[in-house]
């Protein structure tokens, strides 16, 4: 308990500045310029969007939207090269293989930043990378199967996993020292039981499993699962964040449970090298950023439940994001001796 | 049969709707031919057009493709010893040598008839009972079932191809061994990457299967060459007979209902389906010596089995949202840009478009008869090449292959190894299938091991206790005493076992 005590503690300060980063650099579409003038001549071909993830998951699918969203802001045409492997190791490394003149840019997620901190990768996504936009934040939650008959809510739910004697299982995605396992040990900490986490790298058998009974519980972002949620097949029994979202109103919040430690989130972005030529850069961060706001992928982003916290970061706004989330995962993993 | 009538009158009643089919069909056979530029290839390219499409022609398109796609890489099997895809590398199995014998011509014809039965069939179960087949499927069919299965697939096939039972067992061993090749799918560990970034990847099985089977029978047709004792494969066209097939009608059924079972478990698809399948084929053979060597029947299981999977695979996907491999993770995209989400729901808001989809993959079914039959005449022709001109092109189509799959040099560098490699072996009586067995349910077999030992919290009773992996895995070490018991009795008689 110790451990999670220091844990609450240190990053209890840091609330604040990781669900309020960047609110400030979050310009509303009205504050971008309508039409910026293309530097030199920039983009004279289409340019490529490396995706260190396959087509089908959320990385695939968010790149697609925000190709269409910049198409339709400003008429850019981006084509996706997808380069999956190595937790997202092999698309970050051939993107900076990959000459830095702006025509290629890079989508990746918080795997990159905690790859970092944990010491997997030598690219600092704040700093040897420029963030042209962050498009989606999204909170995690718990869910259970809809025909349950063991258990039914979170309190309930955790008076079974303590009465299996850390027997119990929830499917989640990734290994150690990834987002989902840091807070499914931090909440299983604060609550003193034992949970056995099953990582299932592909969304079809990790649905499968709970769908089935295979696990007792999953630990999902709610936009990836939307489907089941309207089936009923799945239902949500706990929100990781401090405040119930509209959507999820009658599903209780960490506050309500008696949570407080930060949340860490999922976030998903664009980026280019930190090389580019810097007009370049700024009219990709314009291009970017008007994507966002655009009503195809506004749609994209609503469908996909990322309206229900704020999901924008623009440049500043994300370097701090992944800053702050960074000194998250660096003091997690010196507690949990992943790193010194 | 009122839904289905309505879904091939959908289909066939909008001249947009019969183009995307058509689009689909010849695309599939097209891009599954080429060695790693293959369905998945098409359908990435295609994804941001999907969106412009209605939904049921945005998705039949894609079922069309995966029918015909997987259908379509048996023929540089065959021909070529070059599987378009893993799922048709157990075709090459016994397609090829059939090939050297002159017999490229029944190879292929029953690689269509069977890629058409197998997908029809599978399409038919697929339309009787969907929900039901997808719900126990999830229930009874978790990581411990699927790695026992696994097991049992390598225990029965362990010493296909291969000069001597010893051989056999360290030709998978060396194919596992291969398989730990990067990040261990559970906790995500470095393994064997030497620090290079690239190998935190893995070995990707395409580099691997085209240097095994491509570039090695190069260098083996070459090196005949250079001795003077080079035989261009016979040209013959003529198909399998009814009497060949009715003889075979037992492994057909079997490979039906393998393809099917493997297709319908989320995660596992065609290329599982196609190696069980030849597996089983080898274990209830009278004359098992035969398979590798171009027995029919191991071209038969395979390409039954793989196409059996594509129906089965749309199974989860559209009652459970589940999907089964890389296409059908695709296809749930295409799903959402339309605002729809695969699962029970689509039965209910969208049942049109379901039954769109179900005539669509029933008719590409009927139709891959047709064109693979025009498509065989055709590229049988290929055969007449000289191999100096041959040669070059089947080492340019592979490394291009092996390129596409992730655009990354080292799988190139990674095919050539591995064809010096089989090239070695081959000579010295190892089994090169084996090692593909060994890779590819290695990686499968190891990942479901994991999770199975996480889900019964590493206790090897738990596991053992559930009923389906107690008898897969008594199967299988009852196939390895067994194997090793008439080994061990040739060697009392002095025949090398």
């Amino acid at each position: 308990m110790h451990t999670w005590n220091l844990l609450r503690r240190s990053v209890l300060g840091l609330l604040v500045g990781l669900l309020g980063a960047g609110f400030a650099g979050a310009p509303a579409a009205a504050q971008l310029p309508d039409t910026m003038a293309k530097p030199g001549g920039f983009p004279e071909r289409p340019l490529s969007m490396i995706v260190p993830y396959g087509p089908g998951g959320g990385s695939g699918q968010v790149s697609r939207a925000m190709i269409q969203g910049v198409k339709d802001a400003t008429g850019i045409d981006i084509t996706p090269d997808y380069k999956p492997g190595g937790s997202g190791m092999v698309g970050l490394k051939t993107y900076m293989a990959a000459p830095a003149d702006g025509y290629t840019v890079l989508e990746t997620i918080d795997d990159a930043t905690s790859a970092y901190a944990i010491g997997k990768s030598k690219i600092h996504p704040a700093e040897d990378l420029i963030p042209l936009v962050i498009s989606q934040i999204t909170f995690s939650q718990i869910y259970i199967r809809g025909k349950e008959t063991r258990f039914n809510d979170w309190a309930s739910y955790i008076k079974f996993v303590k009465g299996r004697g850390g027997k119990s299982t929830i499917a989640n995605v990734s290994g150690e020292g990834s987002m989902e396992r840091i807070n499914m040990n931090r909440i299983a900490g604060h609550f003193g039981f034992k949970v056995q986490q099953v990582s299932f790298d592909k969304p079809g058998q990790r649905y499968g499993a709970l769908k089935g009974g295979q696990v007792d519980a999953l630990f999902e972002q709610p936009g990836d699962v939307r489907g089941f949620l309207e089936s009923g097949d799945f239902k949500p029994i706990l929100t990781l964040l401090f405040d119930r979202p509209s959507a999820f109103a009658k599903v209780p919040s960490m506050k309500d449970v008696g949570l407080t430690f930060t949340p860490l989130m999922r976030f998903r972005g664009f980026y280019i090298n930190k090389n580019a030529p810097a007009d370049r850069v700024k009219y990709l961060q314009w291009a970017f950023q008007k994507g966002y706001h655009t009503d195809s992928y506004q749609a994209f982003n609503k469908k996909k439940f990322m309206d229900l916290i704020p999901s924008f970061r623009d440049t500043e706004g994300a370097r701090k994001l992944i800053n702050d989330t960074m000194g998250v995962y660096k003091k997690v993993y010196k507690e949990m001796g992943l790193v010194k | 049969m009122e839904a289905f009538i309505g879904g091939t009158l959908t289909l066939f009643g909008n001249p947009l709707s019969v183009l995307i089919f058509f689009c689909g069909l010849i695309g599939g056979l097209l891009f599954g031919a080429i060695p790693g530029i293959n369905m998945l290839t098409l359908a990435a390219i295609f994804l941001p057009f999907s969106g412009l499409l209605s939904a049921s022609d945005a998705i039949m398109f894609y079922s069309v493709l995966y029918c015909s796609g997987t259908y379509g890489g048996a023929v540089t099997a065959i021909l070529f010893n070059i599987p378009g895809a893993p799922e048709n590398a157990p075709t090459a199995f016994d397609g090829y040598p059939m090939t050297q014998k002159g017999e490229a011509g029944k190879a292929i014809g029953a690689a269509v008839i069977c890629s058409a039965f197998g997908g029809t069939c599978s399409v038919l179960l697929m339309m009787l009972a969907t929900p039901l087949l997808a719900e126990v499927a999830v229930v009874y069919v978790g990581p411990p079932e699927i790695f026992a299965l696994v097991f049992f697939g390598i225990a029965v096939a362990s010493s296909v191809g291969a000069k001597t039972l010893w051989k056999g067992w360290l030709s998978v061993g060396l194919g596992l061994m291969i398989a730990t090749v990067g990040l261990d799918p559970v906790a995500g560990i470095e393994r064997y990457n030497f620090d290079y970034v690239y190998l935190m990847a893995g070995l990707h099985f395409i580099p691997i299967i085209l240097g095994f089977f491509a570039v090695s029978e190069v260098f083996v047709q070459a090196e005949k060459r250079v001795r003077g004792i080079y035989d261009m494969p016979k040209f013959a066209t003529g198909f399998p007979s009814v009497a060949e097939f009715w003889k075979l009608k037992v492994a057909v059924a079997r490979s039906v209902g393998l393809g099917f079972f493997a297709g319908i478990l989320p995660g596992i698809g065609a290329t599982l389906a196609a190696f069980l399948s030849y597996n089983e084929a080898v274990r209830w053979s009278k004359t098992p010596e035969k398979f590798g060597r171009g027995e029919l029947e191991g071209v038969v299981a395979s390409e039954t089995a793989n196409n059996a999977a594509t129906g089965a695979a749309m199974i989860p996907l559209l009652a459970l949202g589940l999907p089964g491999g890389a296409l059908t993770a695709m296809m749930v995209g295409v799903f959402q840009m339309h605002d729809i989400e695969p699962g029970p729901l689509v039965f209910i808001n969208s049942s049109e478009l379901v039954w769109v989809v179900f005539a669509a993959m029933f008719y590409a079914n009927i139709a891959i008869l047709v064109l693979g039959f025009l498509e065989t005449k055709t590229v049988l022709h290929l055969l007449k090449i000289p191999f100096q001109y041959l040669a070059p092109a089947i080492l340019l189509l592979s490394t291009i292959g092996a390129y596409a799959v992730r655009g990354l040099p080292m799988d190139v560098l990674v095919m050539f190894v591995a064809g010096l490699l089989a090239y070695l072996l081959r000579r010295t009586g190892y089994s090169v299938a084996g090692i593909i067995l060994g890779l590819i349910l290695g990686k499968l077999g190891e990942e479901n091991f994991a999770q199975a030992m996480q889900m019964v919290s590493y206790d090897m009773w738990v596991f053992i206790s559930r009923p389906i992996v107690a008898v897969l895995l008594f199967a299988g070490f009852a196939t390895i005493v067994a194997n090793l018991i008439r080994a061990l009795r040739g060697l009392l008689k002095g025949i090398e076992p």
